[in-house]
């Protein structure tokens, strides 16, 4: 009872505080900004932990302003919006959808010598081949995300979920589901080409072939599947229910469900999976360009806050040593063995043009048939 | 107020039963939702293990949750404010009259309710900066305005089209002009239809997200928020969120209900 | 022309000394110590000034029409056309948004893409086919609710049951839908109760069909019919209901002859909304709905979101739907009018 009437005191110092906080304005709030300036950023919730905000806002006197985004197509849409006079400073791009905000002039390239921290990023994902489009830099690796193969250990043995097939299986019938676009490279890569199109740049016809005989795949299984879905939240709320036991994802949502103690596990099946690098990048024309170095620099610092990053995202670090931040729990969830990660390569840009010019109708064609 | 109840009481039984059914309908959802914030996990959903306040606490203890709120509650009355009055113009301009061009202007006036909410953000989006408005709350409310007048529109010329017309002529006979009589009659016989197509705006404004979004600044609305903090799970917190929202809004208009019946008891 | 406005404004007490004040066209002081039992609008309406222009604005009907058509004209233009004429001219375009320097050129191949390829007829014709059906599922479910409301509920209390379904209308599209997955899915609370009574041993697979779908829209869209349906039913004189009864007429017939006649233009202006409306719906069609319930929204969002770089299809598209929703609400009220001329006759 005394906790109750504790908590309703507290309640109504929340409730008057809440009052001041009304009665001021965003505006006026803004525009009591410190005396070093702003950099605005677009990023995903949890993406800069709220600590590292708080310490960077006191040292450097910058104020921080986060305007939180839910997807990439998003942000380039907003962005094209504004251009060529953008408000935001940095933005939140996947390294394979580079090419598209690039080819938009959105980006510009990245001055790495500006960042004396760029050397604590682990070079599979600085260095990687990517990373480096027209001969510049054009994001900082922050967090590594892939496409698996999730499955409730209650129901799927570990043994099934080594490879793609159990997903199309009789046995699991209505019991799956996954993100159709994502799926068509991870099926084309099953049959033994190139999913992300690369080789065939000089061959646009055995592309629409390729892409012609993963579309017949698909619309074949198509009676088995559960649902198409779009975002991690989906397939979450899907496993929670039980509504599905398998289901293609990417890491982070898995990570989490995991790590709430949902029996769930992971793998990177035998045929192959493609694996995708969150990056922060400055826009063209960013109003607070100086700014944005510096905090990109200072984000890069230390470890830890690659740890704290992945603890609220579940995909991983892309900073050297940031997993000893981590619980067990959150390393299982995490890692991966290194014979499953040898068939792990990432999404590449060059041809996507080609690629989603023939993916794009095909998940129409799928989602119609 | 039925003087011979004996005759519609099968109805009578019959009906209310439907209502009930469909309250709990729409209720269920509501207490699942409001159930689901006192979950001790990161996910919503069945069975519930352990149970916990920290979510709804977190609410209060996080006041960038409730300026949020703050700031679609003003958004949505503003916005309400602007297309009230400008829709129950057209829809007076509308109502009744025959001139040129009629159904043209019937038409280009529904058509924000026509368009999808992503092409009419983005085409709001191009246009503000055709404008020179800057993105913002003056952005999102004028993006939301433009975007309710269709339904205060169809709600009042729904209202508008049964007024006795005696009762204007009437007033008109006894030598009111047009704009007195609009406000001594017309305008008190439209108020039913201007409370609904309110709530209506303030709903539409209150929910929304995709022209929030990019008419936004820095600032989210709550929708907003929501659909971030979606993206990393739909967890309790969000329930607690809107569960607490809902209580305000409840509040909110509890005490205008109380407020405009004291004022109307005054004058 | 005797002493108007005041007349009709102040009412019938007032109406000498406002014909007294109007004809010697009094100081407005001189109006203010006459008129200080007289309401505003009466004083309003005698005040010189005011008087003056009003006159001028009623002088001919033609430009009291001019004067209450000015805003409304000006606002729809600039408001509500500046950004379709933006979106068609997208819609028009080679590609957009296109960096500076890049030059654009003028098409119709959008258009074109559209009905060369029959895999987006069948989501544009579902979308029409399933708003239909809700908004006619909506109306049906809705329209018990309203009358009892409306026909049963005591005067006193029918704020109060209207505010109680109004209550979870002020949860956002996003959480509701969710909640609705935690109420239909495989352990979800309707399953639960299904096996706890003993119906059942496997869940019921309700979620990601048309089944959920419907009701989750229907959740949505039930207010937009039930306002309409009850500001229509409400205005229903009961001594109606009871003279139908009085010349024997059963309850059906009641409803079908008397009740339903008078309540079509409630009907019709509410599924006007909700036919509008749920054409719109994206969130909730792709999280209830199931592998074969593509509605044409995910369509032209795929165009913006995926593409990224597909604008000018994706307002093609955007177009295409508006003005098939545009031609079928026009004939819907056309129809609706017939009926209502029809029946008034």
């Amino acid at each position: 009872m005394s906790k109750l009437i504790y908590n309703r005191r507290r309640f109504l110092g929340t409730a008057a505080a809440t009052g001041a906080a009304l009665a001021s304005p965003f505006y006026l709030r803004r525009a009591a900004a410190q005396s070093g300036g702003e950099v605005n950023i677009w990023t995903y919730n949890d993406f800069v932990p709220a600590a590292f905000k708080e310490q960077f806002e006191a040292e450097t006197g910058i104020k921080v302003n986060i305007r939180l985004v839910d997807d990439q197509g998003k942000q380039f849409n907003l962005l094209a919006a504004e251009q060529p006079i953008p408000t935001v400073d940095i933005m939140t791009v996947a390294g394979h959808r580079f090419l598209q905000f690039i080819d938009s002039d959105l980006l510009a390239p990245l001055d790495t010598d500006r960042l004396t921290n760029w050397g604590n990023i682990n070079p599979t994902f600085s260095e990687s081949d990517w990373s480096t489009i027209n001969g510049n830099k054009w994001g900082a690796p922050i967090l590594s995300g892939m496409e698996v193969l999730s499955y409730n250990t209650e129901v799927v043995s570990e043994e099934e979920a080594q490879t793609w097939d159990t997903l199309f299986s009789d046995k699991y019938s209505g019991q799956t589901a996954y993100i159709i676009q994502d799926m068509m490279s991870i099926i084309m890569l099953k049959m033994g080409y190139d999913g992300n199109m690369v080789e065939y740049m000089d061959d646009p016809d055995k592309a629409a072939q390729i892409v012609e005989e993963a579309k017949q795949f698909l619309i074949e299984k198509k009676p088995l599947v559960r649902k198409y879905y779009e975002g991690g939240a989906e397939f979450q709320q899907m496993m929670v229910n039980q509504d599905i036991v398998l289901g293609h994802s990417w890491n982070g949502p898995a990570a989490a469900l995991i790590n709430d103690g949902f029996p769930l596990a992971m793998s990177i099946p035998r045929e192959g999976s493609y694996g995708f690098v969150y990056t922060y990048n400055i826009a063209n024309n960013a109003p607070n360009a100086d700014n944005a170095y510096t905090f990109l620099d200072a984000i890069l610092a230390s470890p830890e806050i690659g740890a704290a990053m992945t603890k609220a995202s579940g995909f991983i670090s892309t900073y050297k040593d940031a997993s000893q931040y981590l619980s067990d729990l959150e390393k299982k969830s995490t890692s991966f063995p290194e014979e499953q990660l040898a068939n792990l390569q990432f999404f590449r840009a060059e041809a996507n043009e080609m690629k989603y010019g023939l993916v794009d109708p095909a998940v129409e064609a799928i989602k119609a048939a | 107020m039925n003087d011979r109840p004996e005759l519609f009481r099968g109805n009578r039984i019959f009906l209310s039963c439907i209502y009930w059914a469909f309250v709990l309908y729409v209720f269920v959802p509501l207490i699942l939702m409001i159930l689901m914030g006192f979950k001790d996990s990161k996910f919503i959903g069945f069975p519930i293990r352990s149970w916990t306040l920290d979510w709804y606490k977190g609410v209060f203890d996080n006041t960038e949750v409730l300026s949020t709120f703050g700031y679609s509650i003003a958004i949505a009355v503003l916005s309400t404010l602007i297309s009230v009055i400008v829709g129950t113009w057209i829809a007076v301009l509308l109502e009744g009259r025959k001139f040129l061009g009629r159904s043209v202007m019937f038409g280009m006036t529904v058509l924000p309710a026509l368009v999808p909410g992503i092409i009419s953000a983005i085409a709001f989006r191009i246009y503000a900066r055709y404008l020179g408005i800057e993105p913002g709350m003056g952005a999102i409310v004028w993006a939301h305005a433009v975007h309710n007048v269709p339904f205060v529109v169809l709600v009042v010329m729904a209202r508008l089209s049964t007024l006795p017309k005696s009762q204007i002529e009437a007033a008109r006979d006894l030598g009111a002009d047009p704009l007195v009589s609009f406000i001594r009659i017309t305008l008190p016989y439209l108020v039913p239809a201007i409370l609904g197509a309110s709530i209506f705006c303030l709903l539409l404004s209150f929910d929304d997200f995709v022209r929030s979004f990019f008419l936004g600044g820095y600032e989210p609305t709550l929708p907003v928020l929501i659909f971030a903090k979606l993206r990393s799970g739909m967890s309790p917190e969000i329930n607690a969120i809107a569960t607490v929202a809902l209580i305000l809004t409840a509040a909110i208009g509890i005490w205008a209900e109380r407020f405009t019946r004291r004022m109307n008891k005054e004058s | 022309m005797p002493c108007p406005a005041a007349r009709g404004a102040g009412g019938q007490t007032h109406a000498k000394e406002s014909c007294m004040t109007d004809h010697s066209h009094p100081s407005s002081k001189a109006v203010a110590t006459v008129a200080t039992d007289r309401t505003f609008w009466g004083r309003l309406a005698a005040w010189g000034p005011y008087h003056t222009l009003m006159r001028l604005a009623t002088a001919s009907p033609r430009r009291q029409f001019l004067i209450l058509a000015a805003f409304p004209v000006l606002w729809v233009l600039t408001q509500h056309l500046g950004p379709m004429l933006q979106m068609l001219r997208v819609s028009l375009l080679d590609a957009y948004p296109v960096a500076p320097g890049v030059e654009q050129h003028f098409t119709l191949d959008n258009y074109a893409r559209f009905f060369g390829d029959s895999i987006f007829w069948m989501p544009f014709f579902r979308t029409l086919a399933f708003a239909a059906v809700f908004t006619f599922c909506t109306l049906i479910i809705t329209y018990p609710v309203a009358y009892f409301l409306a026909r049963h509920v005591s005067r006193k209390n029918q704020m109060l049951f209207l505010l109680l379904l109004l209550i979870p209308f002020w949860v956002g599209e996003i959480v509701r839908t969710y909640a609705i997955m935690i109420l239909l899915g495989n352990t979800g609370a309707v399953n639960l109760v299904l096996k706890w009574v003993g119906l059942i041993d496997r869940p019921i697979p309700f979620m990601y069909t048309s089944f959920s779908m419907g009701v989750g829209i229907v959740y949505l869209t039930a207010l937009y019919m039930l306002l309409p349906l009850y500001s229509a039913l409400e205005k229903l004189p009961q001594s109606m209901n009871e003279a139908a009864a009085d010349l024997g007429a059963g309850a059906w017939t009641r409803f079908w002859r008397v009740s339903l006649p008078l309540t079509i233009e409630g009907i019709s202006s509410g599924c006007t909304l909700v036919f509008l409306i749920s054409t719109g719906f994206y969130a909730t069609p792709v999280l209830l709905g199931g592998p074969s319930t593509t509605v044409f929204a995910e369509t032209i969002a795929g165009f913006f979101h995926v593409a990224g770089d597909e604008w000018p299809t994706g307002a093609a598209f955007a177009t295409i739907m508006f003005m098939a929703a545009l031609v079928i609400t026009a004939t819907f009220q056309k129809l609706m009018n017939a009926l209502r001329k029809g029946e008034s006759k």
